[in-house]
């Protein structure tokens, strides 16, 4: 379509091509199943429940359960999940599954233990609340040290970039008025055929964020277009494959699919600020981000995809050819999509601290002054920590009553043999509780605050903590 | 050329084995990876195949420990390409060919002295294989 748009131009193209196919495959941490197990006997209302050790939760009546692709398993956390025990499932394995309960006169059963394939479930429904983000940003990290997100592996000092999102392909994109999908649509989800039951959880369709609710019968499903997915130090995922096809009912749909991935932008974003508006770095189209590199404050950065293009091709060339072959009809949807919607930030009744609220002023001195000099003003400031600075007020390290003690001890004259270079620090819009942790992490008691050249702000030591604490 | 994974323990560090080992055998030794420092290391070095016995016989003398290491394993049933990999990789053994399929070069990848994919690969499809793995358990128990 997009060729034939190029090429020939919209009115041919609307004339030619009924139905474009999109795809997309990515993790969509927002997925999950709703199962009935049918009842034990004697009969159970099942209070917790686990399922290859990984907790489900239990929604409704007695044997209604849901499994989260999120929820980690407790014998291998991180590593395996729900995500995997809905592919396990999809795939026809056999998963164990524990209950307890507390008991009642109707239900009095309080302990269950049972190996169960999807053929012994009554239901097995995909019920995924927020899927196909019709893009999403570009990951990267400033900080000086690897960060481990749902961006996956971010390495320090804007090393690498990570993004996510099929662009050209991605079935909200080539229909961003929601002309053609709504509740109701048929669409391919999992290898299977599944709806849209409305908008995604957080849909944004205003700024380009648009997701979508769907569900589909999971036993007819593929582990293919169903992967569990593991991200060190953030969690588990499930990867889902999903896609729209899009009759082209008018020249404006012919238009609109013919969209390119230059013409599809996002933001890249600084994932190592961890507030929940993170610096945004530039704009970044998806033709860049699929080439490979991206320049970032003249740095060539390589990026790499998230979600796997491959297999969004392949759920698009599926879609396609289901259709061709007459298995899959298209349907039109029974209601529309809010098209003008915004996603909220979180209302909150109380306040964090960040380090900005406690950190007051640092006491300094040069790098050329005596040691005597600077216990003097460790004795007159009343202070432990004295921070090291540049002519210019750039950190340079920091020097502990314990340095000066021991340097006494040692009959050290000279600042450079005792101060420490390598200095931990903190930001000031950072949260205090990440500062703190910082501190514990590497047993010290101060973090010299400092802004993004280095330039000192100020203190903040394990004192204020205390006190903030203790108030 | 053979990889070959060099491990030297703490006592090993500040002699001088590597040189000496180059200028006695007279073989070329290219160092693609060294990780050391006063408590250790390893170096990831390319030899020539046919001086490959020798070198690891001298290495082996000396009491470093040589392992002809498989490094990385990437299992294509578990890899969906979503190339999460790519980017990390130092030395552009990862790459992502036109039909967005991840590709990997065994031959330019360094192994399991880099392994910065393994971690970051949420199919859980790479894995960091060591062989020779008993010698290196009895080197690290010293």
């Amino acid at each position: 379509m997009k060729k034939l748009v190029e090429s020939s131009g919209v009115e041919i193209a609307f004339k030619e091509v009924d139905v474009v196919t999109t795809g997309t495959f990515g993790a969509m941490c927002s997925s999950g199943a709703v199962i009935n197990l049918g009842h034990s006997d004697p009969p159970i209302k099942i209070d917790h429940a686990w399922m290859n050790e990984v907790e489900v939760c239990h929604p409704g009546a007695a044997v209604d359960l849901f499994i989260g692709a999120t929820n980690m398993s407790e014998k291998q956390p991180f590593e395996y999940g729900g995500g995997h025990v809905i592919q396990d499932l999809a795939a026809g394995k056999e998963v164990e599954l524990r209950a307890t309960a507390y008991g009642t006169d109707c239900y009095p059963r309080t302990q269950l233990k049972t190996t169960l394939t999807k053929d012994d479930l009554n239901q097995f429904y995909l019920l995924n609340f927020r899927n196909c983000y019709q893009r999403y940003n570009c990951a990267v990290n400033t900080s000086d040290e690897t960060i481990y997100t749902y961006m996956s592996k971010l390495l320090p000092r804007l090393r690498n970039a990570t993004f996510s999102g099929a662009g050209e392909l991605n079935p909200l994109m080539n229909d961003p008025d929601y002309e053609t999908i709504g509740m109701g649509t048929r669409i391919f989800l999992g290898g299977a055929q599944g709806y849209v039951i409305g908008e995604g959880t957080q849909h944004s369709p205003k700024n380009l964020n648009g997701t979508l609710m769907v569900k589909g019968d999971a036993k007819k499903m593929s582990p293919e277009f169903l992967q569990g997915a593991a991200f060190t130090r953030y969690g588990t995922s499930m990867y889902v494959g999903l896609g729209i096809p899009i009759p082209i009912l008018n020249e404006g749909l012919a238009k609109k699919t013919a969209i390119r991935d230059s013409q599809i932008f996002t933001d890249v974003v600084d994932y190592s600020v961890p507030r929940r508006d993170r610096p945004k770095l530039r704009q970044v189209s998806y033709k860049e981000l699929k080439s490979g590199s991206i320049m970032i404050n003249d740095k060539k950065v390589r990026v790499s995809s998230l979600s796997s293009l491959k297999m969004a091709k392949k759920v698009s060339q599926s879609l396609k050819s289901w259709i061709e072959e007459g298995m899959f009809l298209l349907t039109s949807p029974v209601e529309r999509l809010p098209s003008d919607s915004v996603f909220k930030p979180m209302r909150q009744t109380q306040e964090i601290p960040f380090v900005m609220s406690v950190m007051h002023p640092a006491v300094t001195c040069s790098e050329n002054e005596e040691i005597r000099a600077i216990a003097e003003r460790i004795v007159t400031k009343s202070v432990n920590h004295i921070v090291v600075v540049d002519d210019a007020g750039k950190l340079k390290g920091i020097v502990t009553s314990w340095d000066i003690t021991r340097a006494m001890a040692e009959g050290k004259k000279a600042l450079a043999d005792i101060e420490t270079h390598n200095v931990f620090t903190a930001k000031p819009d950072e949260p205090l509780e990440i500062a703190s942790k910082r501190m514990a992490q590497h047993n010290i008691s101060a973090l010299p605050v400092v802004d993004i050249e280095k330039k000192v702000l100020g203190i903040v030591t394990s004192e204020d903590v205390s006190k903030l604490l203790g108030r | 050329m053979v990889r070959l994974l060099l491990r030297f323990t703490e006592e090993q560090v500040p002699q001088p084995i590597a040189s000496q080992i180059i200028l006695e055998c007279k073989v070329p030794m290219a160092i693609l990876t060294a990780h050391i420092n006063s408590k250790g290391g390893e170096i990831l070095a390319e030899v020539p195949d046919e001086a490959q016995e020798k070198i690891i016989k001298a290495f082996r003398e000396r009491g470093v420990t040589v392992t002809v290491p498989k490094l990385i394993e990437v299992d294509a049933e578990k890899c969906f390409s979503c190339g999460s990999c790519v980017a990390l990789c130092p030395v552009e053994a990862i790459s992502i060919d036109k039909d967005f399929i991840v590709q990997f070069d065994k031959e330019k990848c360094v192994g399991s002295t880099c392994s910065i994919c393994v971690d970051a690969c949420p199919a859980r499809a790479i894995k960091s294989v060591k062989q020779n793995t008993e010698q290196t358990v009895i080197n690290r128990k010293k």
